[in-house]
């Protein structure tokens, strides 16, 4: 079967580009335009603080605060963990990249000195991944997220723009590498047991990528808890990684009027970690930012309408894949990476 | 107030007038009956924003995905007595060599052996579970074997003007009064029909028919059409059933990932003594 040397990112930049070149349907032209002036999605250094609080945004029908949409980080993608900005793993920056501070701060919040609490066993490990990322001998030095794996309870909020769909009972999130779907209870009903709305955790013998996702909803933030994680996602391309008794305990503190949310999480694994550790990702909404094949990878809906109406394109990767990412792997579907 | 009976014993000189009005009663009666008892089935599909709600997990327990034409019992595949319209796929004369290519080599070259997308409509009738998210804006189908996505956009969009070709195509519904009508198109050739190779190009168009019977059954029609690859349109039907068992959810499979997950976090032989069980 033919692979495809195509990523999603790309085909979303064909599409877009190739729609330029059409002659105009409806208000097409017109709602490019207006697109064009939008300005572009811009890292910061610095993380936008959120607190918990009351929700002054719109509701949904079952009482959820509205949050739906697409939404990026703003900060970098997974390239380096702790230092965001920072040198990508064995590459020598094309400008000197100077002192630290200058840059966005650590991931990790929890302990103060931004670095995850690893057993002396783990950080020989995470070292030998980081060491081993650009040139990867063996097959557990190729990032997982590069042969199209979920990015893993975390480590999904620091790669492409995705979405947030609501439900009744749901909250659901589409990236570009699977999805997760986090099941929504009462917060009352959390020490309830029968409740429609308070289904227990599988079974701790499955285990999964994106792990299993109970949370509920007070005020201006969602929390959730991740069980049955596999933990085989990596953190970074910097080679960090979890362990297989992990739990993570997510907040994600929305401030409606800026359009931004603040995400964090609070791992504990006594098999890798010598104490819980917290790490925190900034997020802001991209509709409203020009389409980059990054962040805003939105197209524009063909309808008879006035209206812009923006609408992500299917995001299927293994299948489209030959790997990408650095230290990346070519074809899918193989038994052993071709180095 | 008085009792029909007593208007009738008080009108009773004028016989003929009173038996038809008597008449006329017991039929608007019986015609009360039969529309309540119509609204009483039309109320019990769910709906949302006044359509039917087809949110929910569902599944086929029809044999299709082995062979969506009829079939005896073979080594891979439980019999089934097909789901095409008239049992037989109308292929062109010179589809059919790669039609028993496919039958041939089924058990090394179906997709679905890799875990990749199923594609339309085989995601539907595959024996596994999917879920069905609904918001007025659009339909999400989320299918528990390779997680893949599809989003049903009911907004009135229509299919862009210059497309890929899509795994899953591209879904836009509209309603025709109960039933959500999908026309799906833009696919690449890369999906099966089947287990048992019927296949299609990327001249595959197919459209949908979703109709509640009651609240946890589904009708799923389909016409699907390609002509790279069949001389006419032809129909298949299936019924999906909701999964009503006690915290019945989705369990992720990535199942693409199977070939290399024992290499991490880290593999067996790296793990700590302590850590190993």
């Amino acid at each position: 079967m033919q692979k495809k040397l195509i990523t999603p990112k790309i085909l979303s930049v064909l599409t877009l580009t190739s729609l330029l070149a059409l002659p105009a349907f409806a208000d097409y032209e017109q709602w490019e335009a207006e697109r064009a002036t939008l300005p572009k999605f811009e890292r910061e250094k610095t993380v936008y603080r959120v607190e918990s609080g009351k929700w002054n945004g719109p509701r949904l029908a079952d009482g959820q605060p509205d949050v739906q949409g697409q939404w990026s980080n703003t900060i970098s993608n997974h390239t380096n963990f702790t230092d965001p900005q920072g040198a990508t793993p064995g590459e020598t920056p094309r400008t000197p990249l100077g002192p630290r501070e200058t840059r966005a701060p650590s991931r990790v919040v929890d302990p103060a000195d931004g670095q995850i609490p690893y057993q002396p066993w783990a950080r020989a490990l995470q070292q030998e991944y980081l060491k081993n990322f650009n040139d990867p001998v063996k097959p557990e030095y190729v990032e997982p997220l590069a042969r199209c794996a979920p990015g893993g309870p975390s480590k999904s909020f620091m790669w492409h723009g995705y979405e947030i769909r609501q439900f009744p009972g749901y909250l659901v999130f589409l990236f570009d590498s699977g999805s997760r779907i986090i099941h929504l209870y009462k917060k009352a009903d959390k020490n309830k047991k029968g409740e429609q709305n308070n289904k227990p955790h599988l079974d701790q013998k499955i285990r999964l990528w994106n792990g299993d996702s109970r949370g509920y909803w007070e005020g201006n933030t969602l929390y959730v808890e991740v069980k049955n994680n596999n933990s085989k996602s990596r953190f970074g391309r910097t080679g960090e990684f979890s362990g297989t008794d992990t739990i993570v305990k997510e907040r994600f503190i929305f401030d409606h009027k800026a359009g931004r949310y603040l995400y964090s999480a609070t791992y504990t694994d006594p098999s890798v970690f010598t104490q819980p550790w917290t790490l925190e990702i900034p997020a802001r909404r991209v509709e409203n930012f020009a389409e980059d094949g990054w962040n805003n990878q939105l197209g524009i809906a063909n309808h008879k309408g006035k209206e812009l109406i923006l609408e992500p394109y299917e995001q299927i990767c293994t299948e489209n894949n030959g790997g990408f990412g650095g230290g990346s792997i070519i074809g899918a579907g193989n038994s052993s990476p071709i180095l | 107030m008085k009792s029909p009976v007593n208007r009738f014993a008080v009108n009773n000189g004028l016989c003929v007038s009173a038996s038809l009005k008597k008449l006329a009663g017991i039929l608007f009666l019986v015609s009360l009956f039969i529309f309540s008892w119509q609204s009483q089935a039309a109320e019990k599909i769910p709906r949302l924003n006044g359509k039917p709600d087809f949110s929910g997990i569902w599944q086929t327990t029809s044999a299709a995905d082995y062979d969506l034409e009829p079939h005896s019992a073979r080594i891979d595949a439980p019999p089934g007595p097909g789901v095409v319209e008239g049992g037989e796929i109308p292929y062109k004369p010179e589809a059919l060599a790669k039609r028993k290519q496919n039958f041939d080599n089924r058990f090394k070259a179906d997709p679905r052996l890799k875990g990749w997308t199923l594609g339309v409509p085989r995601g539907i009738y595959y024996p596994e579970p999917f879920q069905i998210f609904q918001r007025a804006r659009d339909l999400t189908l989320v299918h528990q074997f390779g997680h893949s996505v599809r989003t049903i956009h009911t907004n009135n969009t229509d299919h862009p003007q210059d497309p890929n070709d899509w795994w899953l195509g591209d879904s836009r519904g509209k309603w025709d009064g109960d039933t959500l009508v999908v026309d799906v198109k833009h696919f690449n050739d890369e999906t099966w029909l089947d287990r048992s190779g019927n296949y299609h190009s990327d001249a595959l168009h197919v459209v949908e028919r979703w109709t509640l019977l009651d609240a946890n059954t589904i009708e799923y029609t389909a016409t699907i059409e390609d002509e790279k690859v069949f001389v006419r349109p032809w129909n298949i039907s299936v019924i999906l059933h909701r999964h009503r068992e006690k915290n019945f959810q989705l369990v992720e499979d990535y199942r693409f990932t199977l070939d290399y997950d024992q290499y991490y976090p880290y593999p067996a032989e790296r793990a700590p003594k302590a850590q190993t069980k």
